[in-house]
């Protein structure tokens, strides 16, 4: 099936006409019977009248202008008393008491053949067939057609009728479309009717069910986040004793492998530290502070924050632009910077330029991070957001650490603030450059703290 | 007028509307496009006006049996393609999507001859009124009436079909086929008697005390079975040898289909 409105509006049309033509034609049917009946006892009126009048044997009287109405009378010796003009002089019929229908005169007869016992008269008297057929057929289709004409109205008001009594199920459907993918709430349960109401309950039953297995593993990862720093800070302080207690043995050379580990602790620990981020920073559950501040001036705290890195890897990192005022939220923002500069250390050769710059355009503020890196094709854009996701896949350039989680996390900030960002080509010709366009105002411009995407 | 319209018109919309219905049922069971649906019913409607137009050279031919001579052959024909459709439908129930095309070729060509086949007798008879004296009104009163009681009858059937759970509806579908199919040939035996083509014998039996075949469930049994309450025992077998055919035609094609599913099935588990 489908469309119900149709299967409703078809079956329920087809029920209608079934059912009504089909008593139509039993009425039809059982009218003209009765119009017959009606007509023979007209027939026999008249029949008994012709017998009961005088009549002379001598001469058959013919009468004219009867109508259609055409008789005989006879006398008990088979002798012609009276006829109507339009009749033969032989006998229509033979006489025997009763209905029958005959031809004469080029017509087919209804002929009433009638003895009348006091007088030993024979009567006939006929009536054209087709006229009472007229008749009957004109009088009875009169209260045919209006059924026929009533079915195309039935059908345009069961039309409009299935349509309202499908609006319900129309409006779930609009509410279930315009359900953003991350809106878990419950659909509205108000004038739901009885039969849709189990859809929608379990409909928000489900989403509750998926709400809470969302909140699960947000909490789990947090959680697991959280409880695997002690650890790490221990094995951290464990691994500076170990090379404190190797420098005694005066080796020739600090081991390789101490290095390494090391090294992998490092990144263990800015792991488990983005995803507390990730989870920090998910705008459903960050406490957002709006502030003014100037995020020129934030950049800059961040950069110098960050110099040694660059400078580290030998980079030229620039801040350009100017003044750049907002509302917005300084921890969120701080976060939002360093992932981006970190991303740009990262994948910025050494030696190679890095260039925040800042303006304001309109009602927003920019914030674009350029660099000479290997940039990002084109069609992995849209990607590059996802969670773990990482440019390249297996093929990632090993050299290169990272938790890919680090855009994620801009994301989450830039959807916090109703931001957009766009990826694009650098302007140093190769490499990668990233807008972030925040609104001046994110406060005033959405009170209602909705996110957009 | 009236009575004789309904009849006449109900008697060949219902045929055409029961065949119709068992072929689009099929066709949803199938998840067949409904292309085709569409294009027959253009094809037939415009063969049945083509044939109203040329029926006095069509009557003429073959001394005077044109007529009865071909609307006995496209009953064959209609016939023949239901002997082809049916399988198809079980090969495709059991193994997939395969001869998609000749099955939906098969099926526009019936229902184009069944829709040509029923259409032209209603233009026919409704067409000769159009210089008689009568009044118009009863006949065409009368014709709605029949006309409408056929197209009702055949979209509840429709959906009494569709309606059925799919494993129920093969055997369903199958069976009606079958049925439908012997009518065709029924059919046809007696339009080759009223042509002198065939012997015309004493009647084997008379049930129509049982059911008239001008009752509307005569009309009914007559659409789907082909019914007729005085055949010849000449008919009796045509209609049987035809029933048979189709019938092991369908058990020959399911075993054979079951056997290979069972063997697809089983080097599939391995």
């Amino acid at each position: 099936m489908k469309s119900i409105r149709i299967y409703l509006v078809v079956a329920l049309l087809s029920t209608i006409t079934l059912v009504n033509f089909v008593s139509a034609l039993h009425g039809y049917r059982a009218s003209m019977a009765e119009a017959q009946q009606l007509f023979d006892r007209q027939l026999a009126d008249t029949a008994s009248l012709l017998s009961a009048m005088p009549a002379s044997a001598d001469r058959p009287k013919v009468v004219e202008r009867t109508g259609h109405l055409a008789f005989q009378v006879w006398s008990p010796g088979r002798r012609l008393l009276m006829r109507s003009a339009n009749a033969p002089p032989q006998p229509i019929n033979a006489l025997e008491e009763g209905y029958e229908n005959v031809n004469f005169s080029g017509q087919r007869w209804r002929v009433y053949s009638h003895f009348s016992s006091e007088r030993n008269y024979w009567t006939q008297v006929a009536e054209p067939v087709g006229l009472h057929f007229h008749l009957a057929d004109k009088v009875v289709l009169e209260s045919v057609i209006p059924i026929l004409l009533g079915l195309p109205v039935a059908g345009l008001l069961i039309w409009f009728v299935v349509g309202h009594g499908l609006k319900s199920l129309h409006l779930l459907a609009d509410a279930l479309r315009q359900k953003r993918a991350d809106d878990l709430s419950p659909l509205p349960l108000e004038d739901a009717p009885e039969e849709l109401l189990p859809v929608v309950q379990s409909t928000n039953a489900l989403l509750a069910r998926l709400e809470a297995s969302f909140e699960r593993e947000r909490r789990f990862s947090a959680d697991a986040a959280h409880e695997l720093r002690t650890p790490i800070s221990a094995i951290k302080v464990h691994t500076h004793n170990l090379e404190r207690e190797l420098s005694q043995y005066r080796l020739p050379q600090s081991p390789v492998s101490l290095a390494k580990l090391q090294r992998s602790i490092e990144r263990m620990a800015h792991l488990v530290e983005q995803i507390l981020n990730l989870y920090r920073t998910t705008p459903d559950h960050y406490p957002a502070k709006f502030e003014p501040l100037d995020l020129h001036e934030l950049a800059r705290e961040v950069i110098a924050e960050q110099y040694a890195d660059f400078a580290g890897r030998g980079q030229a990192i620039e801040l350009t632009g100017g003044a750049a005022p907002l509302k917005a939220d300084r921890f969120a923002l701080t976060i939002l910077l360093k992932n981006l500069l970190n991303n740009a250390n990262k994948y910025t050769p050494e030696n190679g330029r890095v260039e925040v710059n800042t303006r304001v355009d309109g009602d927003r503020v920019v914030l674009r991070v350029d660099d000479t890196g290997p940039g990002i094709a084109e069609e992995e854009y849209g990607r590059v957001f996802e969670r773990f996701y990482r440019v390249g896949g297996d093929r990632h350039p090993v050299a290169v650490s990272g938790s890919g989680l680090g855009l994620s996390i801009v994301q989450h900030i830039a959807r916090l603030h109703h931001a957009e960002i766009q990826l694009d080509k650098s302007k140093f010709g190769r490499g990668l450059s990233i807008q972030v366009r925040l609104p001046a105002s994110p406060g005033y411009l959405f009170p209602n703290g909705d996110s957009s995407d | 007028m009236l009575l004789t319209s309904v009849i006449i018109i109900l008697r060949e919309v219902l045929e055409a509307a029961l065949l119709l219905s068992i072929l689009l049922a099929m066709s949803h069971l199938l998840h067949l496009r409904l292309r085709w649906f569409y294009i027959a019913l253009a094809a037939g409607a415009a063969g049945s006006v083509a044939y109203g137009m040329q029926l006095a050279a069509i009557s003429d031919a073959f001394d005077g049996v044109g007529q009865e001579l071909l609307n006995a052959a496209l009953q064959i024909a209609i016939y023949l393609l239901l002997l082809v459709i049916a399988p198809l439908l079980v090969v495709n129930y059991y193994t997939g999507e395969r001869y998609r095309g000749i099955l939906s070729a098969a099926m526009t060509v019936a229902v184009a001859t069944a829709v040509l086949r029923e259409g032209s007798e209603v233009f026919i008879y409704l067409s000769a009124f159009r210089y008689s004296p009568q009044p118009w009104s009863g006949v065409l009163t009368g014709a709605l009436l029949g006309a409408g009681i056929g197209f009702s009858v055949g979209a509840l059937f429709y959906y009494l079909l569709v309606g059925m759970p799919r494993r129920r509806a093969l055997l369903v579908t199958c069976v009606l086929l079958t049925l439908a199919a012997g009518g065709m040939v029924l059919q046809a035996t007696q339009l080759l008697i009223q042509a002198d083509w065939l012997p015309a014998q004493v009647p084997l039996w008379n049930s129509s005390v049982l059911v008239a075949e001008g009752s509307l469930t005569g009309q009914m049994m007559y659409a789907l079975v082909g019914y007729e309450a005085t055949p010849t025992s000449f008919q009796v077998i045509i209609y049987s040898a035809s029933v048979a055919t189709m019938a092991l035609l369908l058990l020959l094609t399911r075993y054979h289909q079951k056997k290979i599913r069972t063997v697809r099935d089983v080097s599939q588990a391995r």
